[in-house]
């Protein structure tokens, strides 16, 4: 290969991988969204109820999907099942917990009640990381399929000798994730239930005097956003490897994913993680790879200063 | 959104990554045991490493006692104290700080996993004066002057020196051709850098090797396609791998295989020879893959093997286990010679000890020389055979004869 032969194949094979992480990203960051844009709730055990999802994802795989359906479908039917589970979970928390601290009872709480979201979430996220670490222990595991080993080659140019490679795992979570995002949109635009979402975030106290509830809005929006970002988690786990506390490597992402696509927009954060991967793949192709995810927070930074907005948001909801 | 909101998000978003935070310790409150600690990683990213450490010191605890406890000391039994160091060199430092306040009457400990945590841990233990034994590969960790750090291990450059010449010897023995291009990719870890910094200052040069590719990423990874399109574009005849952490191993391995990259594999370090890397990689992929490690249950061990597989439902034992485990029989041969519970005896003790050679460290004797290196250390090369990793060099105590990978 000449040296111009290897730079295409890096760009171009750098560019796949940032689509295919980003599109997974992407869908993350809409759950964490979700909650944020239409609670103004901050979820810092976001990244734990992805960790929760993957566990429920491979126990719905090694218990049965796998043995009914195979290797290869089966990861997607149990993250299919994971879903409701952690729809009726994050219902369950926001019933129990998070309605204590959100709605029409922060009128009474110093902070608009933030200062018992951050405490009660991080309280959260403690809880699920060293609870998972006593039930399921320290354990580095996978929902293993032979499709994150396998890749789909495409030969554009020069025959042979270049290739582009689509991970299949990859390849199959990003092109789910996107319709679930399309799904996500049309809900959220289309159905009477996006509507009274849209209101209750827009005008909670309007949205109430039109008859909306606007406490069950946000209970389902919570509920929502915890099952959006546990299927992420569960596409992510058939590609990479998991334990208690993967989701502290993941937060910070979503976060900034949310800060990049524009705070208060929820389709918005799916662009911002999907800039996030292909930021981060694209950039090792100039800077040193340690430098990879530094490269996240200067272009974090960058869209801070210049558009606070954020890609995507709205010139009120500034960062 | 108001400000209080946006500054609220903003300064989480900074403050949602210190979450993790440890188990607590966990003792014993028999007042007459000696007490030694175990300062590893038993939660976060790196918590597998430390449980696999806490059986091997437990095991060996349990026959010490067995055995009748530290005999100078009238029988005295030795109890484990463990310090969760967490999953970054700032909790380690900090876990420290916790074991010497909380813990005076320790007499030793054991430590710290990565050679990042233990050189943290050890600038607190030094000034407490608490001797301290480790596996930690880095070369920093006794060229520091320190009085109270003793490493049983071969130091990483030492050891990516016997490791190398070997290899390429089994190379050219089952292929006829000797390899003459490596690409190396490491994490930076302090001691996978330890052993690349000595690659580049003379042993790849020594051994004919040039380097064609070199690349050093920060863990986890969250992709390493980039990296592979290097090795794919360069083609390297060996690919020297050290991580630290089992998810980097898998997608390192898995992009190989998409990229159809049929180059050996030599790794550094144990990440690639865990148990659980059975439950993220297809065992074909892992076949023939070899890695030099500090220390590894080797023959003579099997019936201490047995007894990790039965009392812990352990497949194998790594180098983990078998060196905290040996690391207890040489706190109580320092106890035993000290003939007092005390840091600074037990420490004297380590310095003078001459015990010969150890039945748990791979070459050497047990003696330390002023800086704290244990004498003559060796090094195990593991190989993946049959779905398990298995000693295979030095001869004189392997447990298998090695494979040329792509034999």
């Amino acid at each position: 290969m000449t040296e111009f032969q290897i730079l295409t194949e890096s760009i171009l094979n750098a560019l796949v991988a940032g689509l295919l992480m980003g599109a997974i990203y992407g869908l993350m960051c809409v759950g964490l969204a979700m909650i944020f844009g239409i609670m103004k709730v901050i979820n810092f055990a976001q990244g734990d109820f992805m960790m929760m999802g993957m566990f429920v994802a491979l126990f719905f795989f090694s218990t049965f999907t796998q043995q009914l359906v195979g290797d290869f479908v089966g990861p997607y039917i149990a993250v299919t099942l994971a879903a409701p589970i952690m729809f009726a979970v994050g219902y369950l928390v926001h019933m129990a917990l998070i309605s204590r601290v959100t709605g029409s009872r922060t009128a009474k709480l110093d902070g608009e009640g933030h200062y018992a979201q951050l405490i009660l979430t991080l309280g959260l996220s403690l809880i699920l990381q060293n609870g998972a670490m006593m039930l399921l222990g320290p354990y580095m595991v996978t929902i293993a399929t032979p499709l994150s080993s396998s890749a789909w080659m495409i030969t554009p140019i020069w025959d042979d000798m270049l290739l582009i490679f689509i991970n299949k795992a990859r390849g199959v979570a990003a092109v789910i994730s996107v319709l679930v995002i399309i799904a996500i949109g049309l809900m959220i635009t289309r159905s009477r239930l996006g509507k009274s979402l849209r209101a209750a975030a827009d005008n909670p106290e309007a949205s109430t005097y039109m008859g909306i509830d606007v406490n069950n809005a946000h209970r389902i929006a919570f509920a929502l956003g915890i099952a959006i970002t546990a299927v992420a988690g569960g596409l992510l786990a058939t590609n990479y490897p998991f334990q208690p506390f993967v989701g502290l490597e993941f937060v910070i992402i979503m976060y900034a994913g949310v800060v990049l696509g524009g705070i208060g927009s929820i389709i918005g954060p799916f662009w911002g993680g999907m800039t996030i991967g292909i930021i981060q793949q694209m950039s090792t192709l100039v800077l040193p790879f340690q430098l990879q995810n530094s490269a996240i927070f200067v272009l974090f930074l960058l869209v801070v200063i210049l558009r606070p907005q954020g890609l995507f948001g709205r010139v009120s909801e500034r960062t | 959104m108001n400000s209080l909101t946006r500054r609220i998000f903003t300064l989480g978003a900074i403050s949602a990554l210190p979450l993790t935070m440890l188990a607590p310790p966990v003792h014993a409150q028999d007042a007459d045991a000696v007490k030694i600690g175990l300062i590893a990683p038993v939660s976060g990213l790196y918590a597998r490493f430390g449980q696999v450490m806490r059986m091997g010191a437990e095991l060996a605890i349990e026959d010490i006692n067995a055995a009748g406890g530290i005999e100078a000391l009238g029988g005295a039994e030795l109890e484990l104290v463990v310090i969760d160091s967490g999953d970054t060199t700032e909790k380690a430092k900090a876990a420290a700080e916790r074991m010497v306040a909380e813990y005076p009457d320790l007499v030793g400990a054991t430590g710290a996993y990565l050679s990042s945590f233990t050189l943290a841990v050890t600038e607190v233990t030094e000034r407490a004066k608490l001797p301290v034994l480790t596996l930690s590969y880095s070369d920093l960790i006794t060229e520091r002057g320190f009085d109270y750090i003793f490493q049983t291990s071969a130091p990483a450059g030492d050891q990516a020196g016997i490791a190398i010449p070997t290899v390429l010897d089994l190379a050219e023995a089952t292929t006829g051709t000797r390899p003459t291009t490596v690409g190396i990719i490491t994490d930076n870890t302090a001691a996978s850098l330890s052993s690349v910094d000595a690659m580049k200052d003379g042993l790849l040069e020594d051994n004919n090797l040039e380097l064609v590719v070199d690349e050093v990423f920060t863990p986890p990874l969250a992709d390493a396609t980039s990296l592979i399109q290097q090795l794919r574009a360069r083609r390297p005849d060996l690919v020297f791998f050290l991580p630290t952490v089992i998810s980097d191993s898998k997608l390192i391995l898995e992009k190989m295989n998409e990229f159809n990259l049929d180059i050996p594999v030599i790794s550094f370090g144990i990440a690639i020879a865990e148990p659980d890397v059975l439950d993220t990689i297809s065992p074909d992929l892992l076949e023939g893959v070899m890695s030099a490690v500090g220390n590894y249950a080797f023959a003579g061990h099997e019936e201490l093997i047995k007894r990790v597989q039965e009392k812990y439902g352990e497949p194998w034992m790594n180098q983990n286990a078998i060196s905290t485990y040996g690391d207890m029989w040489i706190f109580k041969q320092a106890l035993e010679d000290a003939g007092e519970a005390n840091r600074e005896a037990v420490a004297q003790a380590l310095r003078d000890m001459d015990a010969g050679p150890s039945p748990y460290f791979p070459g050497g004797v047990l003696a330390f020389d002023e800086t704290g290196k244990r004498e003559g250390a060796g090094l195990t090369v593991i190989q993946w055979q049959d779905g398990v990793p298995r000693t295979v060099f030095p001869e004189e105590i392997a447990l298998s004869p090695a494979i040329w990978p792509t034999e």
